[in-house]
């Protein structure tokens, strides 16, 4: 049954990418989930003029072509004629005109975007983007959710957005929003979700290698379920072993997949395939691992794996090092950040990778 | 405009066995260190047109990726080199210097009247520079390849593995092979025109070159300075593009965008300047608005200036600075829209030979009002924060890039081909060609225009399937444009083995450029020319008199 | 108006001690060979401006974000030596000047002494440049065996950077001062070094005869140059010595 999961194309790829039902086809943006219309007013306008002008220019030509077309050598011009001012101040005037329009337009707009109201700032998430993963923390819940987020429908809300590495850009196409994210400094967007369903969060700053699976999944759920006393991105996180497991399949294909393998194949840390034994009776048993305890003046020493053992490498990792080349030397990012429901649901991942006896 | 050069004979067939600045001298060394601005022109158009095929070809393989949402060739990283070497080959060792370089080159001084442009030493040195520096990218591939994308970004551009040392100071090298180029072009314009060749006897090609050189002076050492820091953030971490320093990475994308934005006026203007001249010459009309036309150059070159920030519109500015930098950019849409009007006005009541520099022009004009209105979209505030970053700008600026200048320097080299080569291509492959080329660009970038507004992110190796039919789309209009410049390709180079000699004036054009023998002697003119006449007055040449063209 | 080269236009020399001058192929006249390259070298004189004026533009971004790095950055530096560097400048500019106008005149020693003059200028003002930078070398402010050491990301310091508890303690980033400061400075440098080299060819040009009133082109257009280093020594100096 784990081994199932751990197969799952899915889990290993962060959050289901499969299309969305709400990509739907009506014109050419995607069909907007947010308030702020006047990004679609406004692209459908300079559509309009742009298919206008591009008529009448083809037209112009074909027409001119097909009548004028140059049938003997020393065929000359049908007219000479080098100006005409009227129709000059008019090509001039009509286009500067229509952008100006365009651009106060766009200008109130893009005021609208960045200008947050009240409510959106008391409602303010907290998106922080890394090579190549988001993390979300909800207003008020100490939690924390990766690369998946829920939001409240209708409720403005205002995100937070700050990177630990490289540009990011916090992209959501069905929004009409988008904010590069700028590391050492805070950014923010804001908008209201206006439409139940599932949507793609994209990373739009290029920000390196895996720059194209920087996903999220932003889900938009109704009121009483945002409310629920089991808070949706709580099924995330844990209730069963098999939903830990799970969520622990998601955190190590975002965190830790760089370094651990799964399959027994050394990398930079690790594999994490035999860390348990699987007993008999269902029951799982750590490891013996040889250790350096950097807490205990540098000692060498045997332990066997277990909760707090795993809890110490994820939050401090040099506590204690694995006594095998080439693992003692290499280092280990530290996630404090990872709070101990999240490691337990990595704990259960790993029991999945264990070797039964 | 009429000179000493007898007009009645301008369109004779070339005399045979007469020197010309092909055959007058032969030898490696006698191109490798010539200073004739022809021989250079030709130098640069084999480089550029060399770079300009691996650019396609490593966009072939970007498309070829792309058939599959996860992505068919490479791992991400190879990818993430496949498309920067795309973009850095095709900007800086492709577009910038293609049609000063080749084309400027081959033309500018034929057209002044003069026997050289005004510095040759420093012409000769501005293509080794362009060499040394297409040599040290082609180096850093083999050092191991760079992905930053071609705007080097920083901080990622700081902490990557990658050759970026090595590429940073190709384009810096790259830089003042550009800047000297222009600074010549501007020294030749003001001191080595023709007796009579007035400002408003210029040609619109010279006026467009000189405009693009005042640009390639002004702000190409900002790229310079740029770059350089970069390298020096990389050697010795000065810290201020690095925020782990204190640095800040908002100001390197400034200091980029300074340069780049007006690198794409860079780009565009010689195009412009192609365009001018071909509506006139093969419509056989004076320009419509040929004052207007050659300031806009100039106002373009200014305006362009202050734009940058449009490339910025989601860094977090402050919103006075969007309000400037939105403005400036619709305004700087006027003066291109005056000239995609008066080119039409060219056209209309011409007398319109449809042959092959004809056609690329009219394609031109019909992707560049694609390509240009659809910039004027993404100048639009509120529709950027949605667009910024996704396939509908890179749909946009190939219809620019692509589109429009490599399809203008396409219509220039085969316009001036004759001139340069005395023989003519096969003009039905061309026509066939372009038909080719126009059905698979437009079929390459539509669907990206779709996708792009949909949400699709550029610079992904991988996407979600929602846009599996657009990309597939795009990649057979890819390979058919591939086939489409193959052809291309290969009627060009077949004519200088088999091609019919061209005529003198093959195409009835009056600038200076047609009134020299076909291919011009050394010093270009048996008798230095005056100038009497207006600028393309096509009254004073006598069409009945001169030969039916060959084809 | 020749094509082939057989009656180009020679200006002759004024005594024995002189060469004539051959106008280009390519130009018509001296005038128009003259007024070229002039232009030519004023537009290559803004790009080295513009190259500069980056840098100033990150200078002034980094005071502006830190003033007080700046203040106590610049307090670091001995304004004094600056200062002397700025009249050995100002000095060389002068002998500089009266170089080009020795050659104007044909007065062969004249030109070969105030070049030497300049030259001379140069070489102080790179060994005053040295004994600066030694000063910021012991002081730790500036390492420079350890400047291409990679950034060492467990202690978040920089190898060439030892005084981040010492003078500067208390400031944001207080390497950034240095960074600036030994990378204009530096550049700055280059273009001496340049400049000075330039100077040598054009004394040996002298010494051939090959410049004189009819032909003083080259004199001229080098004079420019080092008086635009000069210039932007006249802005560095203020910036980096006195304004913090
Ligand atoms: C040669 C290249 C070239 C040219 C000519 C242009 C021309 C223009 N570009 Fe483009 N642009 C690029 C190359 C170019 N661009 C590149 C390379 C990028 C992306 C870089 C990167 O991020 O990698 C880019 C990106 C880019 C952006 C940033 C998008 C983003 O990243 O979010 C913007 C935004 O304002 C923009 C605007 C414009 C405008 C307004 C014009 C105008 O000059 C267009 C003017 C032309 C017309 C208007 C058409 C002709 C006129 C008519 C048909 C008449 C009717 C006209 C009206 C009614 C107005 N461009
Ligand atoms: C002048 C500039 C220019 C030109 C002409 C092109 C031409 C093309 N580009 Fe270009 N492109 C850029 C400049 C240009 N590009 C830039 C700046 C970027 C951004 C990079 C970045 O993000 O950093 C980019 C990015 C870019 C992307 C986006 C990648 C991504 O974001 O992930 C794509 C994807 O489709 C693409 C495709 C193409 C295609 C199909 C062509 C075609 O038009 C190419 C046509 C040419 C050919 C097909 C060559 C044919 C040659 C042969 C078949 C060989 C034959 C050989 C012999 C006969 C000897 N380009
Ligand atoms: C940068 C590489 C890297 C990443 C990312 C990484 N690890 Fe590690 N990990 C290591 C290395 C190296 C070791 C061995 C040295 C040590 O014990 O510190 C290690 C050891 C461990 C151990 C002890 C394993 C054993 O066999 O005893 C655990 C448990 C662990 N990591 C969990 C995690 C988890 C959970 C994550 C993700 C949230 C993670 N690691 C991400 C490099 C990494
Ligand atoms: Cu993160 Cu792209
Ligand atoms: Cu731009």
């Amino acid at each position: 049954m784990f081994a199932l999961l751990i197969q799952d194309p899915v889990n290993i790829n962060g959050p289901d990418r499969s299309p969305q039902q709400a990509v739907d086809a009506y014109g050419q943006l995607t069909k907007l989930a947010s308030t702020f219309s006047h990004v679609d007013g406004l692209f459908y306008f300079t559509y309009a003029v742009c298919i206008f002008f591009f008529v009448l220019i083809v037209g112009v030509l074909l027409f001119s072509v097909v009548k004028y077309r140059r049938k003997t050598w020393d065929q000359l011009p049908a007219s000479n004629t080098t100006h005409n001012t009227p129709l000059e101040v008019v090509w001039t005037v009509i286009p500067l005109i229509i952008v100006m329009i365009m651009f106060a337009w766009g200008y109130m707009g893009a005021r609208d975007m960045t200008v947050v109201p009240l409510e959106a700032s008391r409602n303010t998430y907290k998106a922080s983007a890394k090579q190549w993963n988001w993390t979300f923390h909800y207003p008020n819940h100490p939690v924390a959710s990766y690369n998946e987020v829920w939001l409240e429908v209708g409720k403005p809300v205002q995100f937070l957005l700050e990177s630990s590495d490289v540009l990011h850009a916090f992209y959501l196409p069905a929004m009409r929003v988008k904010r590069d994210v700028i590391p050492g400094r805070y950014q923010s967007v804001w908008f209201t979700p206006t439409t139940v369903g599932e949507y793609h969060l994209f990373c739009a700053e290029y920000c390196g290698k895996d720059h194209s699976k920087m996903y999220a999944k932003v889900h938009v759920v109704d009121t009483a379920t945002f409310n629920a006393p089991q808070r949706p991105w709580d099924q995330w996180e844990d209730s069963t072993p098999e939903l830990a497991a799970k969520s622990g399949a998601n955190l190590y294909s975002q965190l830790c997949i760089a370094c651990h393998s799964v399959n027994g194949t050394p990398g930079v840390g690790p594999s994490w395939k035999g860390l348990f034994i699987k007993n008999a009776d269902g029951t799982y048993t750590g490891r013996q691992r040889e250790v350096i305890d950097n807490t205990d003046g540098g000692k060498r020493k045997t332990i066997t794996v277990d909760d707090a053992y795993i809890i110490e490498s994820v939050h401090l990792p040099e506590a204690k090092k694995v006594a095998e080349e080439p693992y003692v030397r290499n280092a280990m990012t530290a996630f404090p950040d990872l709070d101990e429901r999240k490691v337990r649901g990595l704990i259960e991942y790993m029991k999945t990778l264990a070797d039964t006896k | 405009m009429t000179t000493n050069v007898p007009v009645i004979d301008s369109h004779a067939a070339p005399v045979a066995g007469r020197k010309n600045f092909l055959n007058c001298s032969s030898g490696f060394l006698s191109w490798a260190g010539t200073l004739d601005h022809k021989r250079i022109g030709i130098m640069y158009l084999v480089g550029v047109s060399l770079a300009f095929l691996a650019g396609g070809l490593f966009a072939l393989l970007v498309r070829l990726h792309l058939w599959k949402p996860d992505g068919m060739l490479f791992d991400n990283v190879q990818y993430n080199q496949i498309f920067t070497l795309h973009g850095a080959f095709m900007v800086f060792i492709f577009v910038i210097p293609a049609i000063p370089g080749s084309l400027g080159n081959m033309v500018l001084p034929l057209m002044l009247g003069a026997k050289d442009v005004a510095l040759p030493r420093l012409n000769l040195l501005s293509f080794y520079l362009w060499l040394a520096g297409a040599l040290m990218a082609t180096l850093a591939i083999v050092l191991g390849g760079f992905d930053t994308g071609w705007t080097f970004y920083a901080p990622y551009s700081l902490y990557t593995d990658q050759a970026v040392v090595t590429i940073g100071l190709a384009v810096f090298v790259l830089g003042f092979s550009s800047i000297f180029t222009g600074l010549n072009f501007i020294v030749t314009v003001h001191k080595l025109r023709a007796p009579g060749l007035t400002w408003f006897r210029m040609p619109l090609f010279v006026w467009a070159i000189y405009a693009t050189a005042i640009l390639q002076v002004l702000a190409t050492p900002v790229l310079g300075i740029t770059v350089l820091l970069v390298a020096f953030e990389r050697l010795y971490h000065i810290g201020i593009f690095d925020p782990r320093l204190g640095g800040d990475p908002v100001l390197f994308e400034h200091f980029f965008w300074f340069y780049s934005h007006p690198a794409v006026y860079i780009m565009v203007l010689p195009a412009f300047g192609i365009v001018s001249e071909l509506v006139s010459v093969h419509s056989r009309k004076p320009l419509f608005g040929y004052k207007l036309i050659a300031f806009s150059s100039l106002a373009i070159a200014i305006i362009s200036f202050l734009v940058w920030g449009h490339h910025m519109f989601t860094s977090g500015q402050s919103t006075y600075a969007l309000f400037a930098f939105s403005f400036l950019t619709f305004f700087v849409a006027i003066p291109t829209a005056i000239k995609e009007f008066s080119w039409v006005a060219t056209i209309w009541k011409g007398s319109i030979a449809l042959n092959a520099p004809m056609l690329y022009t009219l394609a031109f004009l019909i992707i560049f009002a694609i390509g240009g209105l659809t910039g004027v979209i993404l100048g639009a505030l509120n529709v950027d924060i949605h667009l910024h970053d996704t396939y509908f700008v890179v749909a946009h600026f190939h219809y620019v890039m692509m589109g429009s200048i490599a399809l203008a320097f396409f219509a220039g080299l085969h316009h001036w081909w004759p001139k340069m080569f005395g023989v003519m291509y096969n003009e039905t492959l061309a026509k066939i060609a372009c038909g080719i080329i126009f059905v698979g660009f437009n079929t390459t970038f539509i669907p990206q225009f779709i996708m792009g507004s949909r949400g699709m992110p550029r610079r992904y190796a991988t996407y979600v399937p929602d846009y599996m039919g657009f990309h597939q789309a795009s990649t057979i209009g890819a390979m058919v444009l591939g086939a489409g410049v193959a052809l291309m390709v290969f009627y060009l180079v077949a004519s200088l083995f088999q091609g019919k000699k061209a005529m003198q004036n093959q195409w009835g054009g009056v600038t200076l450029d047609w009134l020299t023998p076909t291919p011009p002697p050394l010093e270009n003119f048996d008798e230095a020319p005056v100038v009497t006449t207006e600028v393309y007055d096509y009254s004073t040449l006598d069409y009945k008199a001169m030969q039916t063209p060959v084809a | 108006m020749s094509h082939d080269g057989h009656h180009s236009v020679v200006i002759p020399a004024p005594g024995p001690e002189f060469v004539p001058h051959t106008v280009a192929h390519h130009f018509d006249t001296p005038v128009q060979e003259f007024q070229s390259m002039k232009l030519g070298f004023w537009l290559f004189l803004a790009t080295e401006i513009l190259l500069f004026g980056g840098l100033f533009a990150a200078y002034f971004y980094f005071h502006e974000s830190y003033p007080e790095t700046f203040r106590l950055g610049g307090h670091q530096l001995d304004w004094k030596l600056g200062a002397l560097n700025t009249s050995v400048l100002l000095l060389s500019s002068w002998t500089m000047a009266m170089g080009v106008r020795s050659s104007q005149t044909s007065q062969k020693q004249k030109t070969l002494f105030f070049c030497g003059l300049t030259v001379l200028g140069a070489v102080i003002f790179m060994v005053i440049k040295f004994f600066e930078y030694r000063a910021k070398n012991e002081h730790g402010l500036i390492v420079f065996s350890e400047l291409f050491h990679p950034y060492d990301l467990t202690t978040n310091s920089l190898p060439w950077f030892k005084d981040y508890d010492g003078v500067m303690a208390g400031v944001p980033h207080p390497h950034l001062f240095f960074a600036i400061y030994l990378t204009m400075t530096a550049i700055h440098g280059l273009h001496v070094v340049i400049g000075a080299g330039l100077i040598l060819w054009i004394m040996k040009g002298t010494a051939k005869g090959r410049f004189h009133a009819g032909y003083y082109l080259p004199v001229d257009l080098v004079g420019l140059y080092w008086h635009l280093v000069d210039l932007i020594w006249i802005f560095l100096f203020p910036l980096l010595y006195l304004v913090p």
